[in-house]
């Protein structure tokens, strides 16, 4: 099961985060910026590699692995495993799941992979809304409740 | 198509209107300010280019981001492609479209040719917001020589 959700602007600047569990510590709250943020560095990595690797045998292959949207796992702690995803518009979508629970510890790729794919359209829906000005947070109700119904149904 | 003249009405309407406020607000007569109209096509490209690359893959380079414009953003808003593609490889595109949609409905020759820089700035506004929204920062500007046809210049700023 997905704990955590997470929308990163441009500058890396957290537009949205979202979390299910008990949502009034604050504790809790901490923890998962943490969390997200330790994925930040992996992400970027994983991006400036696609542009510097241009030469050599083995890098086609992985070129066009890189031109998907979808990264894959990113990072896994003990607890946690993170997953991103990147839009052509430089935003950063990030999906932490527990290892722990035993629903999440066999969680399969496509599933994170579609949950990402929905949460893309969702916020392609909410930049949509003419009250949001670009690089604002995402202070949606709609879209705080529709994410939220992502994470308990699919992963 | 009933859709098409729908976003053409409004279009000129919106321009209309940006026409009378800034009558109001200055005394000059030759001088119109067209800046809200261009700040409309900017909110408007950033959030169509969401939702457009959503099936992409990543964009190798500029000149893919330059290409995608010309192609699917193009007929996604006019309903037909970008005709001529121009680069000097350093950051200056010229696109040209040889019928641009907002310029058909006006007579070919040098008659309103005057006004043709009103009807071009909502578009150059909708290009800088869409290359915006990739994290390509330029300036578009238009240019119109004889009527259907019209070229748009991008800068793209590197810092």
């Amino acid at each position: 099961m997905a704990v955590c959700v997470a929308v990163i602007g441009k500058d890396n600047s957290p537009l949205y985060i979202g979390g299910i569990g008990n949502d009034t510590s604050t504790d809790n709250e901490l923890s998962r910026q943490w969390l997200v943020h330790t994925a930040l560095d992996a992400l970027e990595e994983r991006l400036a590699s696609t542009n510097t690797n241009n030469t050599g045998a083995n890098t086609t292959a992985a070129r066009t692995d890189l031109r998907d949207l979808y990264l894959g796992l990113l990072y896994s702690t003990d607890t946690h495993k993170i997953y991103g995803y990147v839009t052509n518009t430089r935003i950063k979508l990030v999906l932490v799941t527990s290892s722990t629970s035993p629903s999440g510890s066999n969680i399969r790729d496509a599933e994170v992979r579609t949950a990402l794919r929905r949460l893309h359209a969702l916020y392609a829906d909410a930049i949509c809304n003419p009250f949001h000005l670009p690089g604002d947070q995402i202070t949606s109700l709609k879209f705080d409740k529709q994410v939220k119904t992502i994470m308990l149904n699919n992963v | 198509m009933a859709d098409d003249i729908v976003f053409e009405l409004l279009h000129s309407e919106i321009i209309n209107y940006a026409l009378d406020q800034s009558k109001d607000n200055t005394n000059d007569k030759k001088e119109v300010d067209l800046s809200v109209v261009e700040y409309i096509g900017f909110a408007a490209g950033y959030k169509i280019m969401e939702r457009l690359t959503r099936e992409w893959p990543r964009f190798k380079d500029e000149l893919d981001t330059m290409k995608f414009i010309c192609t699917d953003f193009w007929t996604c808003i006019y309903k037909k492609q970008i005709d001529n593609l121009r680069t000097n490889h350093q950051g200056v595109y010229v696109l040209q479209d040889n019928a641009f949609r907002f310029l058909t409905n006006f007579s070919n020759g040098h008659q309103y040719l005057e006004f043709a820089p009103r009807y071009v700035a909502y578009t150059c506004g909708l290009i800088r917001g869409g290359l915006a929204n990739l994290c390509i920062n330029s300036v578009v500007t238009a240019e119109v020589q004889s009527m259907p046809s019209c070229k748009f210049h991008i800068h793209v700023q590197r810092t």
